[in-house]
């Protein structure tokens, strides 16, 4: 069997709202193998996105280990934790988060750029990618003249684009309508099985959970359920 | 990691995400640097000639003298072999001309009245208006100049002609010190008149021929109480001056750069260049904190984005990078703004200038450290002054950067990403 990607063992989270502490996660033990398609789902406050932040190394436990590849993330350093997402780690947001004043093309090059990827090698695998998601021609479009779906697709696109070890994201269909989260779903499902990319979703939105493989219920900061779809 | 190939790219379009605001930052910086330029053109000018000016009056920009003669000048405290001391000078590759002179305090008397005055015997033959500023025609009011090195005659300033009540052609009993310590006196006629446009000069000044002093106070033909030495550029007086003096074997001669021998009109450039500076740094602190106010809140609106820059694998560095860059960006169009802005201005006012004789209506003169100026106020600024403004402005523009900078770098990207 593979080494999982992903690998939680009794991990918490704590906040300090003022003088409350706040329990976002409590004694979380997750596993993800390479190529699953999982969906972490739960009320408000369950814990997903804090659980993701985590997994992505924008965050850090108050208590237990996170392992990525093998690797216990509490033993990088910061620049090494960078180094980290930008390499291994895709994130697609909620609300895309595309960089304003960059290209559809810019915005996706974005990773490949600051890794060094000579410019012929990088153009090609962002064309590539740009037509995968379905954004042909729409290269120099800027975010603002993008619509919200063709948007997530460029999130998309840039989350691939470093070839990561898991794509991390947080609720993807949230802010479009039902025809634009279908395609989403369809291309990430797709993605998913012809590249293996390994997905993990934050949602609520029920045609997600259903296309899920595996689906990981969260409540008050620990798995309440987990199951794997055939 | 490195930066980036696309940084400069984002910085770049950064800086017009709020083009009025840029903008704004920007005509601050042109207009600081076009500030900064034309007062340092105007002084880097001004002194400049006023050094020339006085070099031309007084013992060149670099003077060849008795050790002692600078704290009592007197004609005991002459030089001797002139002439192998010229030859010296000459060799210098600065040098442009070399000339003789003697100069000491006299007394002026006519049957009228008695003035004191200060007397400078030179050698018309050696000397033109580039070494000798009363040599210009338009300072002749009366009379005329002399034209060989015995000629007899004496020249006096304006007032100094009117306090002693004279006329061209009066007879003038002048009264000095020998080299020998006796007192001598000699008689010439008034044969020309000078206006120098300093009052002081003109209340003061008398001329000889340097052959005719020689005679009277019991010189040698190649003695001379100082050799004035000129040079192209005058910032380099010091160097010269140390160049010839180690070329002098001789202990009771000395060699001084302009700024020693004339150290009242060094102390005043010096205050004056010195409040310039003051006022130039005033202005860039003004520029950097125009530029500082820009960056930082571009940064704190920007704080979600520099979140997603981090998840997306930037370093703190790189992000410290980006917000640098777009300091650099501002620096370098203000400075190409403001090239572009101040060239015109500045070509105007250094060919043209800005005639001040209206202002001086009054005294129709304008006098500097007892230095007569011209009355049509040009610019000129040197290269390194350039290059050390442009220095100031980028150096204030980054250092500007550096908080905002700093404060991007040390975002946390989910706090940060979390921000709407």
């Amino acid at each position: 069997m593979s080494e999982p990607i992903v690998k939680l063992r009794d991990v918490s989270r704590v906040y300090l709202q003022g003088d409350i502490e706040v329990h976002a996660l409590h004694d979380l033990s997750l596993t993800i193998e390479p190529g699953e398609f999982t969906a972490l789902c739960g009320p408000s406050g369950s814990g997903k996105t804090t659980t993701l932040n985590i997994i992505g190394a924008l965050d850090s436990p108050s208590a237990g280990q996170v392992m990525l590849e093998g690797k216990d993330l509490a033993t990088l350093t910061r620049k090494e934790l960078s180094h980290l997402r930008r390499d291994r780690i895709g994130f697609v947001f909620q609300s895309y988060n595309l960089i304003p004043v960059l290209s559809a093309y810019e915005n996706a090059e974005l990773v490949l750029s600051v890794q060094g990827m000579p410019l012929n090698e990088r153009r090609e695998k962002v064309m590539s990618l740009l037509h995968s998601v379905g954004l042909e021609g729409m290269e120099d479009r800027r975010p603002s003249e993008l619509s919200g779906g063709q948007q997530q697709r460029v999130a998309i696109a840039r989350a691939l684009a470093s070839d990561p070890a898991v794509i991390l994201a947080d609720e993807p269909t949230a802010n479009v309508d039902s025809d634009t989260a279908i395609h989403l779903l369809d291309l990430m499902q797709d993605l998913n099985a012809t590249l293996g990319a390994t997905f993990i979703f934050s949602t609520h939105d029920e045609r997600v959970i259903a296309r899920a493989r595996r689906i990981v219920r969260m409540v008050d900061g620990h798995v309440e359920s987990d199951e794997v779809r055939d | 990691m490195t930066a980036g190939q696309n940084i400069p790219a984002i910085a770049w379009r950064n800086l017009w995400r709020n083009r009025r605001r840029t903008l704004l930052t920007l005509a601050s910086i042109i207009f600081g640097v076009f500030l900064a330029i034309m007062f340092t053109a105007m002084q880097d000018r001004n002194w400049h000639e006023m050094i020339n000016l006085a070099a031309r009056l007084g013992g060149g920009h670099v003077t060849i003298q008795h050790a002692e003669y600078q704290e009592t000048p007197n004609l005991k405290k002459s030089i001797k072999d002139s002439s192998e001391l010229v030859a010296i000078a000459l060799t210098q590759p600065q040098t442009r001309k070399v000339t003789e002179r003697v100069s000491s305090a006299v007394m002026m008397s006519t049957a009228a009245e008695s003035f004191g005055a200060g007397l400078i015997a030179f050698d018309p033959t050696q000397e033109d208006v580039t070494t000798f500023s009363l040599l210009d025609p338009d300072a002749l009011v009366e009379g005329k100049m002399f034209t060989s090195s015995n000629e007899r005659g004496i020249i006096l300033g304006q007032k100094l002609a009117e306090n002693l009540d004279t006329y061209i052609g009066g007879r003038v009993v002048y009264t000095i010190t020998d080299k020998d310590g006796e007192l001598v006196s000699g008689m010439e006629r008034l044969s020309g008149v000078i206006r120098t446009g300093a009052p002081q000069m003109d209340a003061s000044l008398s001329l000889l021929t340097l052959g005719r002093l020689r005679d009277i106070v019991g010189y040698e033909n190649d003695e001379a109480t100082h050799i004035a030495v000129f040079i192209e550029d005058q910032r380099e007086s010091g160097e010269v001056a140390a160049n010839i003096g180690s070329s002098i074997n001789a202990e009771d001669v000395t060699v001084l750069p302009w700024y020693t021998t004339q150290s009242d009109l060094a102390a005043f450039v010096a205050i004056k260049v010195g409040g310039t500076r003051f006022i130039s740094a005033f202005i860039a602190l003004l520029v950097a904190a125009g530029i500082f106010n820009t960056l930082f809140v571009s940064v704190m609106e920007r704080m979600r984005e520099f979140g997603i820059l981090m998840a997306l694998g930037f370093t703190p560095l790189g992000l410290f990078g980006l917000v640098m860059m777009e300091s650099l960006w501002l620096a370098i169009v203000g400075l190409i703004g403001a090239a572009l802005v101040t060239l015109g201005p500045y070509l105007y006012l250094a060919s043209v200038g800005i005639d001040m004789s209206q202002l001086l209506a009054d005294q129709g003169t304008m006098d500097v450290a007892g230095v007569a100026m011209s009355t049509t106020m040009k610019v000129g600024i040197f290269p390194e002054s350039v290059t050390m403004i442009a220095i100031a402005a980028l150096v204030a523009t980054l250092l500007a950067g550096l908080y905002p900078a700093w404060r991007a770098s040390t975002v946390e990207p989910v706090e940060a990403i979390k921000l709407v």
